[in-house]
């Protein structure tokens, strides 16, 4: 394998693995945006995505079908949970946020573990996506060509929501000052219980994206929800360009790092948010320090 | 006013004769509940290793509800104490300690991880209690870590690599390369196929070692190709088999080099489907072996599980339960003093044919498996099929060593 092709892998490979640590550090970063609380169950949706999706597969008979479905009915679960238990608490600090979320967690973990069992199960990839090109000469799975493509889609997407929309500004106004857009006749709840659902939809979508590589399973939150802090932490709490470039780099220094020294394979993704808290206390774009 | 008073102090008096009663009823309870063969396992339920945890707490609940149909054992009824350490060596020598402390412990099996494992047989002595593994890799647990109360009813890591190169000596492979999880049982088992290939006389390139719990292994897969193996051993388990399988298809790696393996439980073919066929196994325990006990045994466990076969860990667990009763009955006794001598060099013939727990390192003498990931009618994802059987006495290594002389 010459070098040129070896990095060329890797870094489509960085790509994709960006995209689904883009999809979970994104979610997290909006919900903590516009509502200053830390959403301690996404690691959980973001397995629940996964489970979701395996069950719209076997309805469907389709992955896109489960693409679908997956982030739309964790998004609404979300969207539920803040309506029905979050939008109580915003008098209080944040400490109630925390078990509550926390608590999210342990239900939901254990629901899904009494709905599909505790076993992993098996999600594969379309037939579409399930070969193989040559990148200079080397076999690299389309699946994961298709994952970096989905995170750049969506990332133009989200920034498209937020930039061009009317949603988009009432998130980004919301997020600056919300007594401001209450005063000026904004239902702020109403924007709050969406960006939860957005939030958590995203993270289903990673899940289930995920879902084919690792297969749906239990292990999958508790890394997860930590790769999302991680990214978010680098990013700058509640920033959006924070969380892709946070993703961006997590994903290549955690390539790069285990290939060329597997025993620290663990630590890079730390060392990283160590330097980063060094150089920059509130995150490379996080307003506050 | 009187009579109402007289009447309330001997309701008091009752409730007084009452209180001083209770507690020989309690001793009486206790002493029922004492009557039960505790067995404890300290379980990673939860975690990376998760599935096989849950493995073993069914083969275990199963042959529970199986002995206790039956009487028990020296008429005392079993009861399994279960708790969730989700592969934490602290939280499982905490787990334990309580089951010793508050439940009164004094036999334990199915703690998942060796180095759980490791963790737990430096108290054995002071806890008075005997472990029998049922799953525990490490070769050091009959070698240097060797501790007068515990025993291996399963086989261990080494004996799993030492089936499968046996097997490999008559095929044509010529480089390896090994992948195994940086934990113990991966370090040892990498270790001791690295000597066996050496031994061989063929060419091992090289080795890497993968954390628990690792969601991408792309770099890893990239390391085999660029090896220039034709065949690679892996030492990975639970969620790691299924990603590493999983993205290795993706990769097409096995059209590249023979993909071999020390583990691939049914949980993992299932949950990869045809990603694992063709791949080549050490099987501790595999429901296709051919036996009268273990046909019985798979047809037992399908009418409890609804036609489901069983996995790897729970033939292994059901195999460990039973030298539990062979040692246990011929002891008379679940005190350490009578069940050590008593379990030392007891012989049962079970599932997996004959299993003599040897007296010098405690370890169980028995046949090692090889199997082959294979379609089969009747199932939607593949299943193992034995393709070799080797002698007890070529797969245990010499006593107190986890390396082969030959």
């Amino acid at each position: 394998m010459s070098t040129l092709a070896f990095l060329l892998n890797q870094s489509v490979n960085a790509l994709s693995q960006a995209a689904l640590l883009f999809f979970l550090g994104v979610g997290l970063t909006l919900i903590f945006g516009i509502m200053r609380i830390v959403n301690f169950a996404h690691g959980t949706l973001y397995m629940l995505g996964a489970f979701v999706g395996y069950s719209a597969v076997r309805i469907t008979g389709s992955y896109w079908g489960a693409l679908v479905a997956a982030p739309l009915v964790v998004g609404l679960l979300g969207t539920a949970f803040e309506f029905g238990i979050l939008r109580r608490l915003y008098r209080r600090d944040a400490h109630a946020f925390l078990m509550v979320t926390f608590g999210l967690a342990l239900v939901t973990g254990e629901a899904v573990r009494l709905i599909w069992g505790s076993e992993a199960l098996q999600v594969p990839a379309p037939a579409l996506l399930s070969g193989v090109v040559f990148l200079l000469d080397e076999p690299f799975p389309v699946y994961r060509l298709f994952l970096a493509a989905a995170g750049a889609v969506m990332a133009f997407a989200i920034w498209q929501l937020l930039e061009r929309t009317r949603l988009g500004l009432l998130i980004r106004a919301t997020s600056q000052n919300a007594e401001m857009v209450h005063a000026l006749g904004t239902d702020v709840n109403m924007i709050r219980s969406a960006v939860f659902g957005i939030g958590c939809g995203l993270a289903a979508l990673g899940g289930v994206l995920a879902a084919p590589l690792v297969t749906a399973s239990h292990g999958m939150a508790a890394s997860a929800v930590i790769d999302a802090f991680v990214i978010v932490i680098i990013g700058g709490m509640g920033s959006f360009l924070g969380s892709l470039i946070g993703a961006l780099l997590v994903a290549f220094v955690q390539v790069f790092g285990n290939y060329y020294y597997p025993d620290f394979a663990l630590a890079f993704m730390y060392l990283l948010m160590l330097l980063v808290l060094v150089v920059r206390p509130g995150g490379l774009l996080g307003k506050e320090a | 006013m009187t009579s109402t008073r007289s009447l309330s102090r001997r309701s008091v008096l009752a409730g007084a004769g009452a209180a001083v009663a209770a507690p020989s009823i309690w001793t009486s309870a206790q002493a029922q509940a004492g009557n039960t063969i505790k067995i404890g396992m300290p379980l990673a339920l939860t975690g990376p290793l998760g599935s096989v945890g849950q493995q073993q707490k069914r083969g275990a609940e199963f042959h529970t509800k199986w002995i206790n149909d039956r009487g028990g054992i020296l008429g005392r009824k079993v009861e399994l104490l279960i708790e969730d350490t989700v592969g934490n060596p602290a939280t499982c020598v905490r787990k334990a300690q309580e089951m010793v402390e508050r439940h009164d412990v004094r036999l334990f099996t199915g703690i998942t991880l060796s180095s759980e494992a490791l963790a737990i047989v430096p108290k054995l002595n002071e806890w008075n209690s005997i472990f029998i593994s049922s799953d525990n890799g490490d070769g050091r647990l009959t070698a240097a870590s060797l501790v007068p109360n515990f025993f291996r009813a399963n086989t261990s890591g080494p004996m799993g690599t030492r089936a499968v190169s046996l097997y490999l000596r008559e095929t044509t492979h010529k480089k390896f390369f090994a992948l195994g999880l940086d934990y113990a049982w991966g370090h040892n088992s990498v270790q001791v196929f690295e000597e066996e290939i050496k031994r061989m006389g063929r060419e091992f390139v090289g080795k890497v070692f993968a954390p628990t719990g690792t969601k991408d292994y792309s770099t890893y897969i990239t390391r085999l190709r660029q090896s220039g193996a034709d065949a690679v051993y892996l030492v990975l388990a639970g969620d790691d088999n299924n990603a590493f399988i999983a993205q290795a298809a993706q990769y097409q790696l096995a059209s590249r080099m023979a993909l071999l393996a020390e583990q691939l439980e049914l949980s993992t073919m299932r949950a990869v489907g045809d990603a694992c066929l063709g791949m080549i196994v050490s099987a501790r325990y595999a429901f296709t072996i051919d036996n009268p006990k273990n046909k019985e045994f798979v047809e037992l466990w399908k009418k409890e599980y609804d036609g489901l076969v069983p996995d790897q860990f729970e033939g292994e667990q059901w195999q460990c339960q039973q030298v539990f009763v062979a040692g246990i009955t011929k002891a008379g006794s679940i005190e350490a003093d009578k069940l050590r001598p008593a379990l030392e060099d007891l012989t049962i013939d079970d599932i997996k044919g004959k299993v003599h727990m040897r007296k010098c390192d405690h370890q169980g003498v028995q046949q090692g498996f090889v199997v082959k990931a294979s379609k089969r009618e009747g199932f939607s994802h593949p299943v193992p099929e034995v393709i070799a059987t080797l002698a007890a006495d070529r797969v245990t290594p010499p006593c107190n060593k986890m390396t082969y002389d030959d």
